[in-house]
């Protein structure tokens, strides 16, 4: 064959595949679904699968959008500003406050919002929930709790998990080694690099103390409230103390250098594959230290939502609720099955119920959720750069700059002044 | 009102109508009109990713716009609180200068004598491409060698440092030194494109001008000094100033290194207007921030260029 003719045969072949595609997809007359999550592909492998079901099913073609967790406010700013909007999108809770504001996330139908209500606990349709309007069906929940390494608990002759900070800090100091340098090696306590990884531990913290870090009406903080400047001070003395530093990270846990954090239950996997065989072993999961009485903490949520200015609305919902209920003889959602291989909890009633729990990691978690001891992280106004500028000063406490008492006045004011701007 | 009919008057008219009209070809071809159009497509490339959406950005400055609903109008606002109210701006923008002036301070010189040394060695190709490297490296992976090379604990940098007896800092994690940390692997990175330019500018100072102050007696440094320094004064000059005005915007490795360094004393005005912008959905603020970082780094540029004038640039 002549390269001349084997071009002419390729060409050919090429416009007979794409002609049969294009029938194809004249046939699929359901229309495109964009949907965009912070999920990359192979955790959304489950949902994916469930797409081209649904396609089948519907004729509704899905096309699926991922944008990293730092990005995707960003993302979706600009696919807005350029009429790229995907028609669904994953949310973290504290984002939807601006969201709902400027309009860009749609309402659910009747029939879907009183779903909703149905089958999600009542804390996690809190979450989705901005000035009493719900904007999006709950789906993964994270919790915070105390993580410990049993192990070098043992070794350091504790058999159990501390119940108060005292005791924390009296293991953390007992377990901490530094090298030669003074730089810390193992680490009885580690505090993260985010910015979550300081605030959302205060915010639970503040919620074990029985304090909301914000008024009801999310316009004014509490962080001036004795409790409040008591957590902030502890955390300080910890890095005073040596027993911390900003050389060890919630990273070190999984290394086995870190003997204690608070962390969120999406962890687990985490966990498993650095510790293997030992995670049962090594891994415990306690309620939060503080002064004693109930136990607290924070919980977040993600939703699903749907954009305002998408023109396949009514259908997307329709996706979205076949996507959170289990479909034939199937225990968990599409979404449920996603987040049980991600090793997260959903929160969606019957898929917490199907998941498997009773383990020694999740089952604290669960207990959590279900006593209603977490309690949501508030929604409030402009959440992302209250984080980042509460995160400042309580990196100044840490680094022994600026007093507890000083910081969280500081902090109150900037963030007080940000929440009167909203309408 | 009278009108010259002679035919001396008419003259001129009967040849204008009398010679022939150039056609479009000839109007396109001539000088008046054929540099335009070769410089068209960089005018309108210009206009659109340059002129506009500096004119955009300055409307959107005097806004208080979230990208999500229309533009509304504050006039000053935005500018009167990043100038007198908010507590962080002059905090990032203290630190940005920080970093500007340590990098040239540290970077300039540093690349400078470099250079001079190369410019006598063997190798010369060899060196300038072993500092180039640097330059042309993924930030992304900069940063991550640079965090495995200097954790607290466990890396290269302080296990050399305690080999030796030394106390090992917190390079990245101690608030007190960790934008000095940002200096020096800024000044590693930028220091072959420094190099490159010095070497270009030594490469054009005259042999005969060393040749003549050997003959009179002069040593090394005074040559570096006396001539080498001087001549190469349009290089510096650009060097600084394109320097300059890359510390005052440059952003991104500190960016990279948020999430190991502490977020206080790293926080450059440029990151600090990219949060601004992306993360709080203040365009109208993170404008004006970029306004004011433009007015700063024009009114330094244009100082440099009057100081090195008056220093003799012109004279080359």
């Amino acid at each position: 064959m002549t390269d001349h003719t084997h071009c002419i045969r390729t060409i050919a072949a090429a416009l007979a595949a794409s002609t049969a595609l294009t029938g194809a997809a004249l046939a699929q007359d359901g229309g495109t679904i964009q949907i965009a999550t912070h999920y990359n592909q192979d955790q959304m492998a489950p949902l994916l699968a469930c797409f081209d079901r649904y396609t089948e099913e519907t004729g509704v073609e899905i096309e699926f959008q991922q944008a990293s967790y730092r990005d995707f406010l960003q993302t979706i700013l600009t696919a807005r500003v350029g009429g790229t909007a995907p028609d669904i999108y994953n949310i973290y809770s504290i984002w939807a406050p601006q969201l709902a504001s400027s309009g860009t996330l749609a309402e659910p139908p009747e029939d879907v919002a009183s779903w909703i209500r149905d089958s999600y606990g009542e804390g996690t349709v809190g979450a989705a929930t901005i000035n009493g309007t719900l904007y999006g069906i709950p789906t993964e929940l994270s919790v915070y709790q105390l993580f410990y390494n049993k192990k070098l608990l043992a070794e350091a002759g504790y058999d159990g998990p501390p119940e108060t900070w005292d005791e924390l800090k009296e293991i953390a100091a007992a377990i901490t080694e530094a090298n030669d340098q003074g730089n810390i090696t193992t680490a009885g306590y580690v505090y993260g690099p985010s910015v979550a990884n300081a605030v959302h531990i205060y915010y639970a913290q503040m919620y074990n103390a029985g304090v909301a870090p914000y008024s009801d009406d999310f316009r004014t903080t509490n962080f001036t409230a004795p409790d409040s400047v008591n957590i902030i001070a502890r955390q300080g003395e910890l890095f005073a103390d040596g027993i911390t530093s900003n050389s060890v990270t919630t990273d070190d846990f999984p290394a086995g250098r870190a003997a204690m954090m608070i962390a969120a239950n999406w962890q687990k996997q985490t966990m498993q594959e650095a510790f293997g065989e030992d995670f049962e072993d090594t891994v415990g999961i306690a309620p939060i230290p503080g002064d004693g009485g109930d136990p607290g903490t924070m919980l977040y949520s993600f939703f699903w939502a749907v954009d305002s200015s998408s023109d396949m609305q009514a259908e997307s919902w329709d996706l979205l609720r076949w996507l959170n209920e289990a479909q034939g003889d199937a225990d968990l959602s599409c979404t449920g099955q996603m987040l049980n291989d991600l090793g997260a909890l959903s929160g969606n009633l019957s898929d917490l119920a199907a998941m498997p729990t009773d383990d020694s990691f999740t089952a604290p978690f669960v207990e959590a959720i279900e006593s209603g001891a977490a309690a949501s992280q508030p929604n409030i106004w402009q959440a992302a750069e209250n984080d980042r500028i509460l995160r400042s000063y309580i990196e100044q406490v840490w680094a022994g700059t600026m007093s507890a008492e000083d910081a969280m006045e500081a902090a109150d004011a900037e963030v007080s002044a940000i929440l009167s701007e909203q309408d | 009102m009278t009108h010259d009919r002679s035919p001396e008057a008419r003259a001129p008219l009967t040849e204008l109508s009398d010679a022939p009209r150039p056609t479009l070809a000839q109007r396109v071809g001539s000088k008046s009109v054929a540099p335009w159009i070769f410089i068209a497509p960089m005018l309108v490339f210009g206009a659109i990713f340059f002129i506009l959406p500096l004119l955009y950005a300055g409307y959107i400055s005097l806004t208080r716009w979230n990208g999500f609903t229309a533009p509304r109008w504050v006039g000053l606002g935005n500018y009167d609180y990043l100038l007198f109210t908010d507590p962080r701006f002059w905090d990032t923008f203290w630190n940005t200068i920080y970093f500007a002036a340590g990098t040239i301070l540290i970077g300039v010189p540093l690349a400078l004598v470099l250079a001079y040394a190369f410019t006598r060695a063997y190798g010369q190709a060899v060196w300038r491409s072993i500092y180039w490297l640097p330059y042309i490296t993924n930030v992304v992976a900069v940063a991550y060698i640079w965090q495995f090379l200097l954790d607290d604990s466990f890396g290269l940098v302080n296990r050399a440092l305690d080999a030796a007896g030394l106390p090992g800092p917190g390079w990245l994690t101690d608030p007190s030194i960790a934008m000095t940390t940002m200096i020096l692997i800024f000044v590693w990175m930028q220091l072959g494109h420094n190099l490159l330019l010095f070497s270009a500018g030594l490469a054009g100072i005259d042999e005969s001008y060393y040749e003549a102050a050997r003959l009179d007696g002069a040593g090394e440094r005074q040559l570096f000094l006396d001539i080498t320094v001087p001549m190469l004064k349009p290089t510096l000059l650009f060097v600084l100033i394109t320097n300059f005005i890359t510390g005052l915007s440059y952003f991104v490795l500190m960016l990279v290194m948020a999430d190991v360094a502490p977020q206080g004393p790293i926080k450059v005005t440029g990151l600090y207007m990219y949060e601004m912008a992306f993360s709080d959905q203040r365009l109208g603020r993170a404008a004006a921030a970029a306004y004011i970082l433009f007015t700063v780094v024009l009114v330094v540029t244009l100082v440099q260029l009057r100081v090195f004038r008056r220093g003799g640039v012109e004279a080359h």
